[in-house]
């Protein structure tokens, strides 16, 4: 008896944690031109709408772009200061480790602030560079993370081995070493680019019109009306994240490579 | 210096913030197609050798020669050596074929020569069937081998194996001692080898060199350290032996404390301290007499061919291995006189009194 009150106990836990997403996905079939629950009548209309929407198009677009562009290099800048950070002994290795680990500390608004001051005397506000670089600052940590643990698990005899049997140095990290952390590479890759496509706050400081991202124009629609496209909109976006997780965890486990 | 393969001369490895060099003023020399073992407790720097020939860690000072080259200062890659590791340190994302090919990638041998190389060489260590295995599907003995193939397709001008039997278990490990051994003396490559294992260094090696606290305290055939060890430390590392220390009394005789006199044939100066050794072996039963002692036997352990028996004598225990097919053995509690003859008695040192 008391199992089943357990059961019941954590069923209503996830029900309350997901509800919002369940009202969300409910109310993007919604008719009506105003946000409201329950729904009068089921459609696809908004979902017509979202896809006749050239705002949201373009704005899909871009952040697509923006966010494998972040992606491919937060893995790159990982990778490198994960090799540095793993493998050599500096002075100042602690206060490296400490300032890509910073952003993880520092609210997102506080962050998005000084960042914008930063862009701004560089004429890089409203720009893809500036959108870029935001970003990475927010990503670089995650993909660091991920790819310092997958450097650590890779047995240095094995690299040896390949530099005693006639390996450069380069030729070790293309065909030993890189293969063998690949899963974190990708992981970390999709992280950033999850973190980057789903990223408001700091986007909405530092684009405007020309580069703005689907959050920031979601943000925007909001502000002058309030329609299940919106809804609709955000179920799209749940099942591209949902999508985009099932992939890598199909392809290299995510478990695995977090 | 130039009839010699490898020399190694005067090598030195302290590590930065040790008080004592790891590896101190080593040197030895090996001819072409000689396989060495380095030898010792762990810790006693002889893996840092290895390690340093491999050009996997820099030298402190001293210089390494291969071939009559100089190559302390070349870089790992370019010194055309094999090596297997301890833990074999296959390449996990490759096949076994790719994990052999792999060196003749390296060297930028075409596709068509890398195929009947690789197998050639997995044939050789008896794997031939086995090229497209992932490596994570082998054992531990199929690991090794796979290891021993990739290091000698390349046809290196030194084979270096670290330790290459410590992952095994017993019945193994003789197995692939004896191969590690055909194949080294068919390919006729030259090879060291680092071992704790004395069995192991004494079956497979040409030449040991006995290793304690980053020096080479003896090197020699096998034969040489077993029945003449230059000090107490090889003789107390390589087989067992009884010690004993006494006075010299006359030329060839000393008075061993508690068991009386003994003779020995080495020269030592009258009234000097010597220590001396027997190999268990070299005890034979017999009757009362010179160079013999008379005990009761408190310990027996049989052996098959061998049965090792202690007796205590004026407060001394002396071990004896017998032949099992030599007549009468004696049974626990028996009184016995084992002999020893001179000329099996082995000197150690000598220090004036």
């Amino acid at each position: 008896m008391s199992r089943f009150l357990w059961h019941g106990l954590i069923a209503l836990i996830y029900l309350f944690l997901l509800a919002p997403i369940l009202v969300v996905v409910i109310v993007s079939f919604d008719t009506r031109q105003y946000l409201a629950f329950p729904p009068e009548s089921l459609s696809f209309g908004s979902y017509a709408k979202v896809f006749a929407n050239q705002t949201f198009i373009s704005a899909f677009g871009r952040s697509v772009m923006i966010g494998l562009a972040v992606g491919l290099a937060a893995v790159v800048i990982g990778t490198l200061l994960s090799m540095a950070l793993v493998r050599y002994r500096f002075r100042g290795r602690e206060g490296v480790n400490f300032l890509i680990l910073a952003p993880f500390l520092v609210p997102h608004i506080v962050l998005a602030v000084g960042i914008m001051l930063v862009l701004a005397p560089m004429q890089l506000l409203d720009s893809y560079t500036g959108i870029i670089l935001a970003h990475l600052g927010i990503t670089v940590p995650y993909t660091v993370r991920t790819i310092t643990m997958s450097l650590m698990s890779v047995d240095r005899r094995v690299e040896e081995a390949a530099m005693v049997h006639g390996a450069t140095p380069f030729a070790v990290f293309r065909r030993i070493t890189l293969p063998l952390i690949a899963p974190g590479l990708i992981a970390g890759g999709v992280i950033a680019f999850l973190i980057s496509f789903d990223e408001a706050t700091i986007s909405l400081f530092i684009v405007s019109v020309k580069v703005s991202t689907l959050p920031t124009e979601i943000y925007n629609y909001l502000e002058v009306s309030t329609d299940p496209q919106i809804a609709a909109l955000s179920v799209l976006l749940i099942a591209i994240s949902i999508v985009v997780v099932i992939a890598v965890e199909k392809l290299i486990g995510l478990r695995r490579a977090l | 210096m130039s009839e010699h393969h490898v020399v190694v001369d005067n090598l030195v490895k302290t590590y930065p913030g040790a008080a004592t060099p790891s590896v101190d003023h080593v040197s030895f020399a090996l001819p072409k197609g000689e396989m060495l073992a380095l030898l010792g407790p762990s810790g006693c720097g002889k893996t840092t050798i290895l390690r340093m020939i491999a050009g996997l860690i820099e030298p402190t000072s001293g210089a390494i020669q291969l071939n009559g080259r100089e190559i302390s200062q070349t870089p790992v890659h370019k010194r055309n050596m094999g090596m297997v590791f301890q833990a074999y340190a296959l390449f996990p994302h490759m096949t076994v074929a790719g994990n052999v090919a792999f060196g003749l990638e390296m060297r930028g041998i075409p596709h068509s020569e890398r195929g009947p190389k690789v197998q050639r060489a997995l044939d050789m260590v008896k794997l031939g069937h086995l090229g497209d295995r992932r490596v994570t599907q082998l054992s531990g003995g199929q690991q090794q081998r796979c290891a021993i193939a990739r290091s000698l397709v390349i046809e290196p001008e030194l084979l270096l194996l670290d330790e290459p039997l410590s992952n095994l278990d017993a019945k193994l490990r003789d197995e692939m001692r004896d191969e590690i051994r055909e194949i080294q003396s068919r390919t006729g490559v030259t090879a060291i080898f680092v071992t704790h294992d004395q069995d192991e260094a004494l079956s497979m090696a040409d030449r040991l060199a006995v290793m304690s606290a980053g020096k080479i305290e003896q090197i020699g055939t096998p034969r040489e350290i077993f029945d003449a060890p230059a000090n107490e430390f090889v003789a107390g590392f390589i087989g067992a032996g009884n010690f004993l220390s006494g006075r010299v009394t006359a030329p060839g005789e000393a008075e061993i404390e508690g068991l009386g006199p003994l003779r020995f044939e080495a020269p030592a100066r009258i009234g000097s301290q010597v220590n001396l050794m027997v190999r268990p072996h070299r005890f034979k039963l017999a009757a009362p007499g010179p160079n013999a002692f008379t005990g009761q036997v408190d310990s027996l352990v049989y052996r098959g061919q061998i049965l090792t028996l202690g007796i205590s004598v004026g407060g001394k225990r002396l071990t004896a291995d017998l032949h099992t097919h030599a007549g009468h053995l004696p049974a626990k509690g028996e009184t016995v006189t084992l002999a020893v003859a001179p000329g099996d008695v082995t000197f150690l040192s000598e220090a004036a009194a």
